[in-house]
This record gives structure tokens, C-alpha cells and sequence, in this order.
């Protein structure tokens, strides 16, 4: 940019990063950018919320061409992606660049507005009224002021030659709303990071009924499931999951109760979520020379690669160089015939081993009831009786707090700037042809509800001067 | 009384409802074509008159009109109240019980708006818009009318409530942002004495919105505190989360366009007719999205 000079003074230039600050600066304080900048990253989130529908899938069938583009559509995780925290981070500092940006301007109008006018003003403001009275202008003033602060008006007043100008105005502190309410986007950001960094979050945490369960993640707490209890209504719907656990920090017992659906059980920050469950067995494994190698509820958290209703667990015994896995018949009512030819019926499991590491298959699986021991690759397995095992999430988030502070914030930011509208009126009262006139218009440029404001207010000064006049063109139907 | 006479009884409101909207839809149009005939005869007045009197001008068949819409509202009222009493809970199971609810607060919200600003010709694309959502009520199979109970996940019943009240208000006051927009869409190509100025009708679009933005956020964070209670994560970027995150942004851009920008007239009414697409897309997500909202479909 280049200062303005006289004919034949010297150029003067800023210094290069003076003018790239500036740009930056005007560039983050744009509002149309802003919008664009809105716009954009609302058209990402519709890319990925349509990622998550049916509907992409349904555009080749119009349209063949579009299949490798919707293949790649279903292939780009857009929150995830760095388009969209590029786009997240450039929001966030035009939002802070444009806020505090327009603090001093805000702050001026609230504190210190312009008190005079000019009576062009009045000529193009809508509605715009005149009222006559005999009296002299500064008692007129007086009682105009009078009118305005019965209604809740701050009035500020100026006298201006023979002229006193009248600036009224109400809610003025409601123009604040606004920066709560960008304070809050931008700790939804940190809240958000906070989590991201500091906390954790285990989507499946499986402990079988009797077993306990270390958390990790430095927490030193394990976590013990006593009883899983499922409960259904008379036409079959699950109507409650339940798990009773207990919980240890070291090896002192912290907590002890029972965790539903939307009742988790929390711990120094550290919550554990019911989410789902499933069958466990109660297995005991000998070694040849009779030493007890594993005894555990072990969770059947995983599903047979032949038939995927099966559920399978995996006991692995290192000591031992063996990999046990075992099978719970598919109980479905619409199930596929049970895994293989096995014919495995309710009640019993299907064990097999492997050697650890290679994976190679030691001997033949067996079939073992409930109850009862059998060998697999040299072992004998004791399948002492069925259990169930629950699914927990785990999860700290130290982010919360500021979340939630967050949306408290932005609630109230919400409320002051929508529900508490600040309200203008401008007036002028002069002496003229022996009488004394009072101009009177709102500052409501296209602002019905403002107009409305000031001709209610109107009414409690129709009733000591009188009914107004109007100035200026019509403001009705269509303008 | 019995829970199941309960439901009956809702059953019964919602349908005396769905006759008193398509009656309003008739008569609103009646109203609108009276107003029409008759419009030569309504003065209005010097321009400061017409900001006291901008109330649409009373006529018989617009009296009817407001009161058919005040008895499909109650009627409405009482089929939310009924079933409400039957479940023990909030309008929250499936499509059926919130649309029943959407019904009842759009209603409400038109009767609200009628007595507020006193235009009525607003009812003649509200209404319509209403009608269609009583019709896909009736599209859904009977067996919805009765009490089917709740998957455990749903079961906190005063977050829920507040969630499915929140996103109740937000698409109603949408709703009739988007009939207002409409309005004025129209009063701007063929502006009429009777119709209501369309100064008036930015207005009542603007402060629909100023009503549903912010129900549209307490959706939002009430949705995020349940999944915190519920899942362990407040946000999942799951499509429906995602796609109310999306209206709620559309709407953030009309207000920055109006109130920074200084969009107002045709723009805005343009930019809230489409904005409403956001909502339809959001309301009637669980059909076309996969995950944590699925179960809530009908």
C-alpha cells in the first residue's frame, strides 16, 4: 500500500510484513470470507453426512459415469480429513480475529454514541414523525426524556445551537451477546483438542462374568464384572442391560455398583459406559503334568470365520506354545447349520488348538459339554459352565468441563443477542414559527420489529403532545 | 384409566386434529380469496395508521379459519398429552410420536404467530405444510399407534424429552420461517393491499428463526450431553448428528448474512426457502442414515 503523497515528496512504503499483516488482518476480519468460509465448511459436513447415508450409492443408477466418484465419496472420511481441520482452524481465527475486531466499535456505540443529528436524517428514516408544542424547546426536551426513560429508554442528550438533539436507546448491552457466544465456538475447539490430547477412549472393553480387568492408560485401575443381567419385555425387546462390577485402584477396592445404559459408573474422571454383551465360558486348562496353566471366564468377543452368527473367544497360553480357540454354536432361531459338521448343540463348545506363533493345527477339535474336561493338543480343557461377558466403553475426557462451559455460553450468548434487541431512537427538538417541533425516528433501516417498537413508544408521547405528523414517504406494504 | 385407552384416546385427538388442519387449509384459502374480492374496500390509511393497523382485517371465513387451527391445536395438545400419560414419557420412540409432536408445536407455533402479528394469509402456505406432515403420519403403518417401549438407550427419559422437545421447536419454527419466506417470495412479485408487507413478513421469518437456531443448538448439545451419558462420546459424527450440525450452520449463515451483511428482501427469503430443504433432509434423515439414530426410525 502505498501512502498518499504530494507531488514530488518521497514514496514512502510500508514495510512488506506491515502490508501482509494488514492483508491477513482484513482478509480474517471479512465478513463475507466469513460466510464463505461457513459455507464451505457446511458443505463438508454434508459431504460426510451424505457419506453416511444411502444416497451417493444411489447415483450410478442414473448416472454410470458417477460410480468411481461415489466409490471414492464412501472412501474419504471428511471429519477426519485434513481439508476439514484446515477449514475448523481457519474458522476459528476469523472468528477470533473478526470478534475482537469489532470489540472497539461495539464499545464506542454502547458507551459513547453520536447524540446529534442531522435533520436529513429525518427526511430518510422510516417512520419518521413531527409533534408541535407551545411550550419552550428545553421543557419539551425534558418531558420527551421524561416519556423515553419511563419506557426503559437511555436517554443522552445534547444541546446543539438552538437545537437539542435526543439519542434514546434500550438492551444496549444485548449487542454483547455476540461475544460469548464466539468465546463458546472457540472453546467447543479447545474442549475439543483438550479431550483429544490429554484423554482416552476404549470403544470395547470386555470382561466375563468373574474376571477383572485392567483399564491401562496409566489409570491403575481394574475393573471386576460380578453379574451380567439382560431383561426383556413380553414381546422380546431388550429393556434393560446390566452389569454389577466392582472397581480397584491398585489393589484397594474404590467402587462397587451397577452400570446401565445412560448410567455410567465414574472414577476420578475415568467412566465406564455399558454398551453391549455377550456369552463367555468359565475354562480351566491343565497341563500334562496336571498344573492348573489357565483358569478365567474367558469372552466370546469374536465370531467364527465360517459362520459369522458363531460367537469365538481365543485363550492363548504361551507357557504352554499353544493357542486355544473355542466355539459357542450360533443360537440365532434363523441359523445356518452349526459350524461345519460339528452339529454343535447349546451346551457345549467347540475347542480346538493351534501351536502358538505358526498357527499350524495340533490334532482335531472336540466337542465339550458343559461340565466336562477333554484333550486338545495335549491339554485338558475343562468347560466348567456358560457366563456372560459385558461390553464397556471406557473413557476419560478431560475436555468435558470446557464442552459443557462452552455450551452454557453459547446458550446465553444466543439468548442476550436474539431476545434482548437493541432498540435506537434519534430526536430533535428546535424552536421555530413560535412554537417548538420535535422530530422523532427510530434508527430501524428494513427493521419491522424495531418500527414496531418505536410506534408503541409513539403512543405514550401522542398522549402528552399529541397526535404526530408524519414525515418523509410512506412505509407501508411493499417498500 | 387403562394405558391402552390412553393410546386410543391420543389416537382419537391426532385424528380429530388431521380434520381441523385440512378444514383450516380450506378455509385459509376461502379467507385468502374473500380477502382478495374484498381488498378494494380495506383502507389503509395514512402510512402511520397502517404501522398501528398492519393486522390482517378481520372476515368470517377468517374468523373460522383461526379458530379451526386453535382446535386442531388443541387437539393435537391432547394426543401429544395422552400418549405421554400412556408411555410415561416424552414423544420420543419412533417417527410416529415425534411427528405427532411436530404437528402439535408447528401448530401451536402458527397460532402463536396469527395472535402476535394478526396476519393471517401466513396460513395459507403454514398450513399446507403442516397438512403434509399430518399425511405422513396417516403413511405410517398402524402398528405404530401403539406403545412399542424402549430400546435401553433411549431410556433417560428427561434428556430425551428435552432433545426430541428441542428438535421438535426448531423444525416448527423452521417451518414456519420457511412459509413466511414463501410469502414474501410472492407479496414481493405481486404485492397486495391485503397481503401483509412484506417488511412484515422478513420480520416473521427472522424471528422464526431467532426461535428454531437456538432450539437447534439445545438439540445439539442436549443430543451431545445424552451420548456423553449414554455412549462415552459427546460427538460421533454420526449422519444425523452431522446433518442437524449442517442445518444449524445453514441458518448460522442466514443470520450472519442478514445481520452483517444486511441481507434482507428477496435474498433472504430466497436463501430461508432453501435452508428449509436442510430441515426435510434432517427430519426424515433416519431413513436414508445408517447409525446411532437408525433405531429411532419408524
Amino acid at each position: 500500500m502505498v501512502d498518499a503523497v504530494a507531488g514530488g515528496t518521497k514514496h514512502r512504503r510500508k514495510p512488506l510484513l506491515a502490508v501482509v499483516a494488514d492483508r491477513t488482518w482484513r482478509f480474517f476480519c471479512s465478513v463475507r470470507a466469513a460466510l464463505y468460509e461457513i459455507i464451505f465448511l457446511a458443505v463438508l459436513i454434508l459431504v460426510g453426512t451424505l457419506r453416511g447415508s444411502v444416497l451417493p450409492a444411489q447415483m450410478p443408477r442414473f448416472v454410470p459415469a458417477l460410480e468411481p466418484l461415489v466409490a471414492r465419496w464412501y472412501a474419504f472420511d471428511v471429519f477426519h480429513s485434513l481439508i476439514f481441520s484446515m477449514t475448523l482452524a481457519l474458522l476459528t481465527v476469523a472468528i477470533t480475529v473478526c470478534t475482537i475486531n469489532r470489540v472497539p466499535g461495539i464499545w464506542q456505540a454502547l458507551v459513547h454514541p453520536t447524540v446529534a443529528t442531522t435533520r436529513q436524517f429525518f427526511r430518510s428514516a422510516e417512520p419518521a414523525i413531527v409533534e408541535r408544542s407551545p411550550d419552550a424547546p428545553e421543557a419539551v426536551a425534558r418531558e420527551l426524556v421524561a416519556i423515553l426513560r419511563s419506557r426503559r429508554y437511555r436517554v443522552l442528550t445534547e444541546q446543539r445551537g438552538g437545537d437539542i438533539h435526543v439519542y434514546a436507546d434500550k438492551n444496549r448491552w444485548g449487542k454483547l451477546g455476540t461475544f460469548p457466544f464466539h468465546l463458546a465456538l472457540i472453546l467447543l475447539l479447545v474442549g475439543g483438542i483438550v479431550g483429544a490430547q490429554f484423554g482416552f477412549r476404549e470403544p470395547v472393553f470386555t470382561v466375563a462374568e468373574g474376571a477383572t480387568r485392567d483399564v491401562g492408560e496409566g489409570t491403575h485401575l481394574r475393573l471386576k464384572l460380578e453379574r451380567f443381567v439382560d431383561s426383556y419385555n413380553q414381546i422380546g425387546s431388550p429393556t434393560e442391560y446390566r452389569s454389577d462390577v466392582i472397581l480397584y485402584e491398585g489393589d484397594q477396592e474404590v467402587r462397587r455398583g451397577s452400570l446401565t445404559v445412560n448410567n455410567p459408573l465414574t472414577y476420578k474422571g475415568v467412566t465406564f459406559y455399558q454398551a453391549s454383551y455377550g456369552q463367555a465360558a468359565q475354562i480351566e486348562v491343565q497341563d500334562a503334568a496336571g498344573n492348573v496353566a489357565f483358569a478365567a471366564a474367558v469372552p466370546f468377543e469374536y465370531v467364527s470365520r465360517s459362520n459369522g452368527d458363531a460367537p469365538a473367544a481365543i485363550v492363548d497360553l504361551p507357557a504352554q506354545g499353544v493357542r486355544l480357540e473355542l466355539f459357542f454354536p450360533n443360537l440365532k432361531l434363523d441359523a445356518k447349520p452349526e459350524i461345519g459338521t460339528i452339529k454343535l448343540q447349546s451346551g457345549e463348545l467347540y475347542a480346538q488348538a493351534r501351536e502358538a506363533g505358526t498357527n499350524t493345527k495340533l490334532g482335531e477339535g472336540v466337542v465339550i459339554a458343559q461340565g466336562d474336561v477333554a484333550r486338545v493338543g495335549g491339554l485338558d480343557v475343562q468347560f466348567v459352565r456358560e457366563r456372560r461377558f459385558t461390553l464397556l466403553q471406557v473413557a476419560y475426557n478431560p475436555g468435558i468441563p470446557i464442552l459443557f462451559s462452552a455450551a452454557i455460553l453459547l446458550v446465553i450468548g444466543l439468548a442476550i443477542t436474539f431476545y434482548f434487541p437493541h432498540r435506537r431512537i434519534r430526536a430533535l427538538v428546535s424552536a421555530g414559527g413560535g412554537e417548538t417541533e420535535v422530530m422523532l425516528a427510530p434508527l430501524a433501516k428494513r427493521d419491522w420489529g424495531a418500527k414496531r417498537d418505536f410506534v408503541r413508544t409513539l403512543s405514550a408521547i401522542e398522549a402528552r403532545f399529541g397526535p404526530a405528523t408524519l414525515l418523509g414517504r410512506s412505509s407501508h406494504a411493499g417498500d | 384409566m387403562p394405558a391402552t385407552d390412553l393410546l386410543r384416546l391420543s389416537y382419537y385427538g391426532f385424528t380429530a386434529a388431521s380434520v381441523a388442519v385440512l378444514a383450516a387449509v380450506v378455509f385459509y384459502v376461502m379467507d385468502a380469496l374473500w380477502l382478495a374480492r374484498t381488498s378494494r374496500l380495506v383502507t389503509a390509511g395514512d402510512a402511520l395508521a397502517s404501522w398501528r393497523a398492519y393486522a390482517t382485517p378481520p372476515t368470517p371465513s377468517g374468523r373460522l379459519a383461526s379458530t379451526t387451527v386453535a382446535l386442531a391445536t388443541l387437539f393435537a395438545g391432547l394426543a401429544v398429552a395422552l400418549r405421554a400419560l400412556a408411555t410415561g414419557r416424552g414423544p420420543y420412540s419412533d417417527m410416529y410420536e415425534f411427528s405427532v409432536a411436530f404437528v402439535f408445536v408447528a401448530l401451536l407455533g402458527y397460532f402463536l404467530l396469527e395472535r402476535n402479528y394478526g396476519i393471517r394469509p401466513i396460513g395459507v402456505i403454514a398450513l399446507p405444510v403442516i397438512l403434509g406432515m399430518v399425511a405422513y403420519v396417516w403413511s405410517l403403518p398402524p402398528s405404530v399407534r401403539e406403545d412399542r417401549g424402549l430400546i435401553p438407550a433411549l431410556s433417560n427419559n428427561v434428556i430425551m424429552t428435552a432433545h426430541v422437545s428441542s428438535a421438535v421447536i426448531a423444525y416448527a419454527a423452521f417451518a414456519l420461517s420457511f412459509a413466511a419466506a414463501v410469502l414474501y417470495l410472492v407479496v414481493a412479485r405481486w404485492p397486495r393491499a391485503w397481503l401483509p408487507s412484506a417488511e412484515l413478513l422478513d420480520e416473521v421469518a427472522f424471528r422464526a428463526v431467532t426461535i428454531g437456531f437456538p432450539a437447534q443448538l439445545l438439540l445439539l448439545i442436549l443430543g451431545s450431553v445424552w451420548a456423553h451419558m449414554a455412549w462415552g462420546g459427546y460427538w460421533s459424527w454420526d449422519p444425523k448428528e452431522t446433518a442437524a450440525l449442517f442445518t444449524w450452520m445453514v441458518y448460522g449463515g442466514y443470520l450472519h448474512a442478514r445481520t452483517l451483511r444486511g441481507w434482507r428482501g428477496t435474498r433472504s427469503a430466497a436463501y430461508l426457502v432453501v435452508a428449509f430443504l436442510a430441515v426435510v433432509f434432517t427430519y426424515f434423515g433416519n431413513y436414508w442414515f445408517g447409525g446411532l439414530h437408525a433405531y429411532s426410525g419408524v
